[in-house]
């Protein structure tokens, strides 16, 4: 208790207030400093598998033979159906199915997203398990057409030759899927959908025939056409919706089958040339990074992992000497490992940042940076909050100290039950919290607005709303800071006050996300950061006691404020996307396209983080630059 | 603007919140009465749809597992329509449950019993804050309000309880007695408010009719008061459900823990994790615990009894077997009477900023346990534990703060000097 | 239509086999569509019951007429089943499906007690001998796993004072059947496995089997006379993959087969030496009972009587054209049964007998007869807090409506919302639930148990789903093997429009479902409450702290003054020199 009544003695300490800026910077710097010193070799680990059950490549492999002459056969088939209608494609793919003495479903789904429709047939088959009881089951999935929208001739042959292969053995202690979506991402989704029934029932057809809890899947991506193509390495896609991942021994399994077994080099993150080196590591990460914070489907297992199903996609990429039935022995050999599981996948980790095939980093390591950046928004806040009270009540300081304290109680109160306390709530109180919790809390509402254009304005608009709102949210902020100066001019506090509570409410909302989807916390908190750093200068005889000497800063007060009203705008969170659309040369209306698709069939968030809790942290900022320059 | 003019205002505008988030949502009350957050076995609202049900299909709900709480509350909710099929009567009851709420809080703001009471009376006292503003913040938290969609029956409790302090605080006796002991009887732990409750009603009787009555007799009669009331209740539901073993399936639940869903308590992942042999004993002795906060306060704090049942509801929502936000709400929502004390309180930000986080982190770790299967039971835990943290922080700060007020009477020349305890 | 005909027949030319002779078994095979072939084995035994009651006992196994005595039981169906039948392609169950049980081991039993308390107590003592006697772990059939159905079961045998007979039903999907159980079985019978049909039961081939069930069912029959007999009947089903059974032991693995063997479809363009789209084989596979069973039949068992219906001990049901070569030295009689759908054979004693039936192209196969109902169940919704479960009824009849009973038994911890429970049939409005029958579950002391009497209008489709509520238990409660979730029993469903021709009732079982709990750290008791307890003390203490202390101004405090930290420090560091002085003048 003494200790920590001379703790709060130094509250009353000038020098404190001096701190928080380069606490808080030091926070930022900490955070980044700490992300690129993950890749050295000192602070990454080796993967290994830590779910005894699986036994990785313990088994022999006899998917050879006469298997493939059968899967040229199947090949030529699938290759037949390509221009075939889509009641057709199904109804054949069923026939062989069927014919392999498999229960074969079949199931309709029409999703609508910004003015397109999407609507295609799923086909699958129920391999039932002759010791399984119908309790589990794993998936093999094979997308009529992959993620470059090329039709995936070789891998839905794979799956149907796999089928007709699993079919004799008798030691399978779970059910068998085998999966042939329409598309990569819809169609999946639909029939995971389906399959816990947590589908909207008039976009999606239910499943007529249904088996166990899924234990995992895994979904083939080998677009070689009728007379194949051999493959150099296989790609190991990993990332699921809204930046789930599957749990880390799933991968070292597909790894170790790969590498181990057949001999197959595997890649990761796009990554073709990985010769590792610190920046190749580094550069995976980042991919990794913003794949996963954008937290877009990356494959047809995307859609299983929300639903805690482990699934990865393997995806055939180079030219080399690997060759179809070495990709089925690798099935086939997972699916070994996957059925000797007594539970489910749960022993490794689920939260990891993999630099190269078989080096990772852990959620412990790398949780620290995400959370300084967060952390460093509600230093600034305090700061500001502490000021605020300071600025209102220079004179005498002991009474400083009593208003500050019951002047931090009522923000609790105000916390506790946010802005919709009424003025008749504050009147008495020293501080106008009113106006700044309602401004603020405003702002996070007005983020509803672009939020539902987007997800719901047709794909031919989408180009014309986009640039439209970046004009827009450009110019806002100045003109309501205009509009606010001339209607009632902010005091300084106000303004204080309204980056206080944003700062709070961002730092709060990032630090929670960083334990869902650490990329996209980290991402946006560096986007952020600079908000911490803006002040609203007003003009003299106000005086921040945040920043230098006022001479300086009075002098040139609207170059500044103008210095800082064109940083933050080129800090929209809109502008950032389209430059960021100009460096990858992607067209903006694709993604917007592919945001609304997620919003609509696969249950996407990242906007709803952009525009509820980014945006309007951003606004705010502006707001208070604008401000202080209309002062 | 006159004060019912703007008590008109302020419940017209909850009411509407209330009733938009009803109809706007019609998922919302669903997805709310399954959160554990909000809903524990006690008071879940799908559970008293389940008693319900068996009730109204001549099956016992207590001879089962599902159905907690008061038997009152079926032939109540059993005259209302189906709320799967028309909720909007259920609504409509909840919504006017946390109005009546509001204004018997606004009814002990008005009494003034929180800064003078008999005894003691604040140096701070003209720093209050208006009824209005008081039930605002009760009215329009977000935790009363999550309670309210979710229909949780710990509304009720909540209702009873702030009518009990009310009545209390103008000194009306029988009411006071009827409103505790229904209190009370929905959820048991109400009961330990009574010898604060009945020292408030003592000392504003005495201050109003200025003869001092003898408090033996008084204590007596309302003893009786209660226990006859209580009794009445009981005998009462166990003539409506045919039988005494409701008993051991409502408070016997309380007390004993069968059911250990999560809940953002102390209780359930300690009685997961206990071993077997040492089960009944930590029962004891965490109920111990709770009980025996009321007579120290009590005692210690004699001057200032209003205070005290306030500062129990705050126990009551951290270290009580079953609690949820709506305790919390309850007890956040009963701290604004204490304005004056505000100055004297010192980690209320720290306070503060950890109950917030705690809400913001609360449902991300349950969902990585429960639905993500990323995290464990650890996770969740450990939020339970920095909320009740936070919030036995904020108990304890207010206490100091109100033994600072009332030395800062006694020493007046002690006012805003640094003070130590010996 | 011919097997049709075929089975009602077969029930009935088995039904006099009992009352002629003391023991008789009897070996039905089937070949069904997709290489499949049902072997259905079936061993009845009779003992009158006063000479029961005096002990001497023939043919019964003088083991389990022991504990049914001592244990009050009256009448006892016991199964152990394992895997799925796959009614949509093999149809109609063997026994209408009176001699399966659900997946794992199920037993009901009538047991004749005053009272409910001794009747359970009789319960407990018989689920324990049975688990010593067949090296099951019948003993974990506790309250909790113990329901006492109204509708579902029906006495099959007849009873004389039925009022003080009890039923209880217990059942543990989760139990592994496998050899361990087979062998006891086998012991029960006369020539234990030595001699006749049962020396072909042999647990690699029984367990590598799509679908088996074994049975054991004790009846009393009483005739018109009042003579009556205690009947037990054990029955074996199980249908075999020919392909796989075909397999040699010493190599069991499926390797592809060489190019030659495959047949290639010709017809298709791209067809060549590398590429060959396999053509579905049409003809029947062929087969003998050694290479299904890795050994013929070790000739008749000498019980079994040599005259009349109970000497037909092997019989097969495949159209006539089927040709059927019989191996064996001895002496053997074949005669065709329901113009020549089914074929049977008198065995011979001491010498091996074996059944052959050439790979052969088929012009006429045997219609299967339709299920009258068909099942699935399942679990809705994710995540380890609640869910909800679906089970969906069709009726593929587009004429009559059945009426049938839906039994569910669900662990306590697995907490069902019955209000939440929806019957609804596609097309129609009106409810099908005609009567409910609902125990709600206790914690800890027993299971929910629910019946619906409900209807199926002709063709068309009912489904059933309720939500429920997982419970979280102590961490004590967790099994200690591996946490693969836990097994709920499969619904029970017995039809009761259109009635069975016998008294054994029309059954039908969906499959189990795996329940998936949320877990509390297993490894952190002492963390836990260590944690909490510190929070609790931090209350606590803070508050008891304040409650019994007394203020006094900082500055009448001698010690350490408000200089704040650097105070509080230089105080600190004082009164550690001060402590080292006095040890040096100590020392």
């Amino acid at each position: 208790m003494a200790l920590l009544n001379s703790v709060l003695a130094l509250r009353k300490d000038p020098r404190i207030l001096k701190l928080p800026p380069y606490l808080s910077l030091l926070c930022i710097l900490g955070g980044i400093a700490w992300l690129l010193v993950l890749p050295l070799q000192e602070y990454s680990r080796g993967t290994y598998v830590s779910e005894n059950a699986l036994l990785p490549g313990q088994v022999h492999t006899y998917f050879t033979g006469s298997e493939h002459n059968i899967f040229r056969a199947y090949r030529q088939e699938v290759h037949g159906l390509a221009d075939k209608s889509i009641e057709e494609r199904t109804r054949r793919l069923g026939d062989v199915f069927r014919s392999q003495n498999l229960k074969v479903a079949t199931q309709r789904y029409k999703y609508h997203a910004s003015g397109r429709n999407i609507s295609n047939q799923n086909v699958y088959a129920i391999l039932q398990g002759p010791r399984a009881d119908a309790t589990e089951a794993v998936v093999l999935i094979g997308a009529w057409r992959n993620m470059d929208n090329e039709i995936n001739t070789s891998g839905v042959a794979l799956v149907l030759t796999l089928a007709r292969y699993f079919k004799r053995w008798s030691l399978w202690s779970k059910d068998i899927i085998f999966l042939v979506s329409g598309d990569s991402t819809s169609g999946p989704q639909a029939w995971v959908d389906a399959y816990h029934d947590s589908h909207s029932s008039d976009a999606v057809e239910p499943l007529s025939i249904k088996s166990g809890a899924l234990q995992g899947a895994i979904a083939v991506d080998y677009p070689a056409g009728p007379w194949g193509h051999r493959y150099d390495k296989l790609h190991i896609v990993y990332d699921g919706v809204n930046g789930q991942l599957p749990n880390l021994d799933l991968f070292n399994t597909a790894v170790s089958i790969a590498n181990g077994q057949m001999g197959i080099g595997c890649t990761l993150q796009r990554m073709w040339k990985h010769d590792d080196k610190y920046q190749d590591r580094l550069q995976t990460v980042v991919r990794g990074m913003m794949s996963q914070g954008l937290g877009h489907a990356t494959g047809p297992h995307s859609s299983f992992i929300p639903y805690h199903v482990d699934a990865i996609t393997l995806q055939t990429v180079g030219d080399g000497w690997h060759d179809e039935m070495s990709l089925g022995r690798t099935v086939e050999s997972l699916f070994r490992s996957l059925n000797n599981l007594l539970e489910h996948l749960h022993q490794s980790f689920f939260f990891y940042l993999l630099m190269q095939a078989n080096r990772f980093v852990s959620i412990g390591t790398y949780l620290p940076s995400a959370m300084v950046i967060a952390v460093n928004f509600s230093i600034t806040a305090i700061a500001l909050w502490v000021a605020s009270g300071r600025s209102a009540t220079i004179p005498n300081p002991a009474s400083t100290d009593h208003k500050d304290k019951n002047a931090a109680v009522t923000v609790v109160e105000k916390d506790g039950a946010k802005a919709i306390i009424p003025t008749a709530a504050l009147e008495i109180t020293e501080r106008s919290l009113f106006l700044p919790l309602g401004f603020v809390l405003s702002s996070h509402f007005i983020g509803l607005l672009p939020l539902y254009i987007f997800n719901n304005t047709s794909q031919s608009y989408l180009n014309l709303a986009f640039n439209a709102t970046t004009a827009i949210t450009t110019i806002l902020p100045l003109a309501t800071a205009f509009a606010l100066s001339s209607v009632k001019q902010p005091t300084e506090q106000e303004t204080t006050l309204v980056q206080c509570f944003s700062l709070l409410l961002l730092g709060m909302f990032l630090s929670a996300l960083a334990t869902l989807n650490f990329s996209l916390s980290f991402l946006i908190g560096i986007a952020a950061s600079p908000l911490s750093f803006t002040r609203a200068i007003h003009a003299p005889p106000a005086s921040s006691p945040t920043s230098p000497p006022p001479s300086f800063l009075k002098k040139n007060r609207t170059a500044i404020s103008v210095a800082q009203a064109t940083l933050i705008a080129a800090l929209n969170p809109l502008v950032l996307m389209k430059i960021a659309a100009l460096v990858w040369k992607v067209d903006i209306t694709d993604i917007l396209v592919k945001a609304a698709e997620g919003w609509h069939v696969w249950g996407l968030w990242t906007q709803v983080v952009v525009w509820l809790a980014w945006w309007p942290a951003w606004f705010c900022g502006a707001v208070v630059v604008g401000s202080g320059l209309f002062s | 603007m006159a004060i019912d003019q703007q008590k008109a205002l302020l419940f017209g505008a909850a009411a509407a919140v209330r009733l938009l988030l009803f109809t706007a949502f019609p998922s919302l009350p669903t997805l709310l009465a399954g959160r554990v957050e909000v809903s524990t076995p006690v008071t879940s609202f799908k559970r008293l749809q389940e008693g319900l049900f068996l009730y109204t299909h001549n099956v016992s709900p207590y001879d089962g597992g599902v159905y907690h709480q008061a038997p009152l509350l079926l032939p109540l909710f059993s005259l209302l329509p189906n709320p799967s099929y028309y909720p909007f009567a259920t609504n409509l009851l909840f919504t006017a449950v946390d109005l009546l709420g509001a204004s018997a809080l606004m009814q002990i703001v008005e009494s003034g019993q929180s800064v003078t009471t008999r005894l003691f009376s604040s140096s701070r006292k003209d720093m209050r804050w208006s009824s209005i503003a008081v039930a605002a913040s009760f009215l329009f938290n977000p935790f009363t309000v999550v309670t309210c969609v979710a229909r949780s029956t710990s509304a009720l409790t909540n209702l009873f309880i702030l009518t009990a302090m009310a009545k209390a605080s103008q000194g009306a006796s029988f009411t006071f007695i009827f409103a505790l002991s229904i209190a009370s009887y929905l959820s048991m732990h109400p009961i330990l408010l009574f010898p604060p409750l009945l020292l408030l009603c003592y000392d504003v009787r005495v201050t109003k009719t200025k003869s001092s009555s003898s408090p033996l007799a008084f204590t007596f009669y309302h003893t009786m008061g209660l226990v006859d009331a209580i009794g009445g209740l009981l005998s009462l539901s166990a003539f409506l459900t045919g039988s005494w073993e409701f008993l051991s399936a409502t408070y016997g639940v309380r007390l004993l823990l069968p059911d250990l869903t999560p809940n953002v308590g102390l209780w359930w992942y300690f009685f997961t994790e206990m071993f077997d042999s040492f089960r009944e004993f930590f029962l004891g002795v965490f109920w111990l615990h709770v009980a025996s906060y009321m007579p120290g306060l009590t005692i210690r704090l004699r001057k200032q009894p209003l205070f005290v049942a306030a500062t129990l509801t705050g126990i009551f929502a951290v270290f009580t077997p079953y609690p949820s936000i709506a305790d919390a709400a309850l007890y956040l929502s009963l701290v604004p009477l204490f304005r004056h004390l505000f100055p004297m309180m010192r980690y209320t930000f720290l306070a503060a900023s950890t109950i917030l986080y705690a809400t913001f982190l609360g449902p991300a770790f349950y969902y990585l346990w429960i639905y993500a299967g990323s995290g464990n039971a650890n996770f969740f835990y450990a939020i339970t534990l920095v909320w009740s943290l936070g919030l036995s922080v904020v108990v304890g700060d207010s206490i100091y703060a109100a033994l600072r007020d009332e030395l800062d009477v006694e020493r007046p020349e002690l006012r805003g000097k640094d003070v130590k305890r010996i | 239509m011919l097997s049709f005909l075929a089975l009602l027949l077969l029930h009935a030319l088995i039904a006099p086999a009992l009352a002629a002779s003391d023991y008789s078994e009897r070996l039905l095979l089937r070949p069904l569509p997709q290489n499949a072939l049902l072997a259905s084995f079936n061993f009845r035994s009779n003992e009158s019951s006063t000479a029961f009651e005096q002990q001497n006992f023939r043919y019964f196994p003088r083991s389990l007429a022991q504990i049914l005595q001592h244990a009050g039981t009256k009448e006892l169906h016991l199964r152990f089943s394992l895997g799925r039948w796959d009614a949509e392609s093999w149809g109609q169950r063997p026994w209408n499906g009176a001699r399966e049980g659900g997946t794992g081991v199920e037993l009901w039993a009538w047991v004749e007690a005053q009272d409910q308390e001794e009747a359970f107590a009789r319960w407990l003592s018989l689920t324990n001998t049975l688990s010593g006697l067949f090296c099951a772990s019948l003993n974990f059939i506790d309250a909790t796993k113990t329901i006492r159905p109204v509708m579902t079961f029906q006495p099959e045998g007849d009873h004389q004072n039925s009022s003080h007979l009890h039923l209880l039903h217990g059942t543990l999907p989760h139990e592994v059947v496998c050899t361990e159980n087979l062998t006891p079985f086998l012991k029960l019978l006369p020539c234990k496995g030595k001699a006749g049909i049962s020396s072909l039961l042999d647990g690699h081939k029984l367990f590598d089997a799509s679908w088996q069930t074994m049975a054991i069912d004790v009846v009393p029959v009483c005739a018109e006379g009042g003579e009556c007999v205690l009947e037990m009947e054990q029955t074996v089903d199980m249908v075999l993959d020919i392909d796989r059974s075909k397999r040699p032991r010493d190599n069991p693995i499926p390797r592809p087969l060489p190019i030659e063997e495959i047949e290639c479809d010709t017809s298709k363009p791209y067809n060549a030496h590398d590429t060959c789209y396999p053509i579905h084989k049409t003809t029947e596979p062929g087969f003998s009972l050694a290479d299904l069973y890795g050994r013929p039949i070790k000739g008749a068992c000498p019980l079994t009587d040599d005259e009349g219906e109970g000497a037909n001990t092997v019989c097969i049901n495949t159209p006539p054209e089927r040709t059927i070569d019989i191996k064996t030295d001895g002496a053997y009689v074949e005669n065709k049964l329901q113009s020549d759908t089914l074929r049977c054979y008198k065995l011979p004693t001491g010498s091996d007998f074996d059944l052959v039936l050439p790979e052969q192209q088929m012009t006429t196969g045997l219609v299967h007869q339709e299920p009258p109902l068909s099942a699935a169940r399942h679990i809705n919704g994710h995540g380890q807090e609640h869910g909800s479960v679906q089970a969906v009824i069709k009726n593929p009849s587009p004429t009559d409506s059945v009426e049938f009973v839906y039994l569910e038994s669900l662990p306590w911890f697995m907490k069902p919302y019955i209000h939440t429970l929806r019957a609804r049939v596609s097309g129609s409005s009106e409810s099908p639930i005609k009567e409910t029958y609902y125990r709600p579950a206790v914690d800890r002391a027993r299971g929910t148990h629910l019946e619906l009497r409900m209807v199926i209008p002709p063709s068309s489709t009912l489904t059933v789903t309720y939500d429920f509520e997982k419970a979280i238990l102590r961490y004590t409660e967790y099994p200690p093997d591996a946490n693969r979730g836990f097994d709920v029993a499969p619904a029970v469903i017995r039809l009761i429009s259109p009635a069975s021709a016998d008294n054994k009732g029309i059954y039908l079982r969906t499959t189990s479902l795996l329940l998936p709990l949320p877990t509390p750290d297993f490894s952190m008791p002492y963390n836990v409450i260590i944690l909490t307890s510190t929070v609790m003390a931090l209350g606590f203490g803070n508050i008891f702290n304040l409650l019994v202390r007394r203020f006094v101004g900082a500055d009448e405090v001698p010690t350490l003054g408000a200089g704040g930290l650097k105070g509080l420090i230089r105080g600190r560091v004082e009164r550690l020199r001060a402590r080292f002085a006095a040890k040096r003048k100590a020392t």
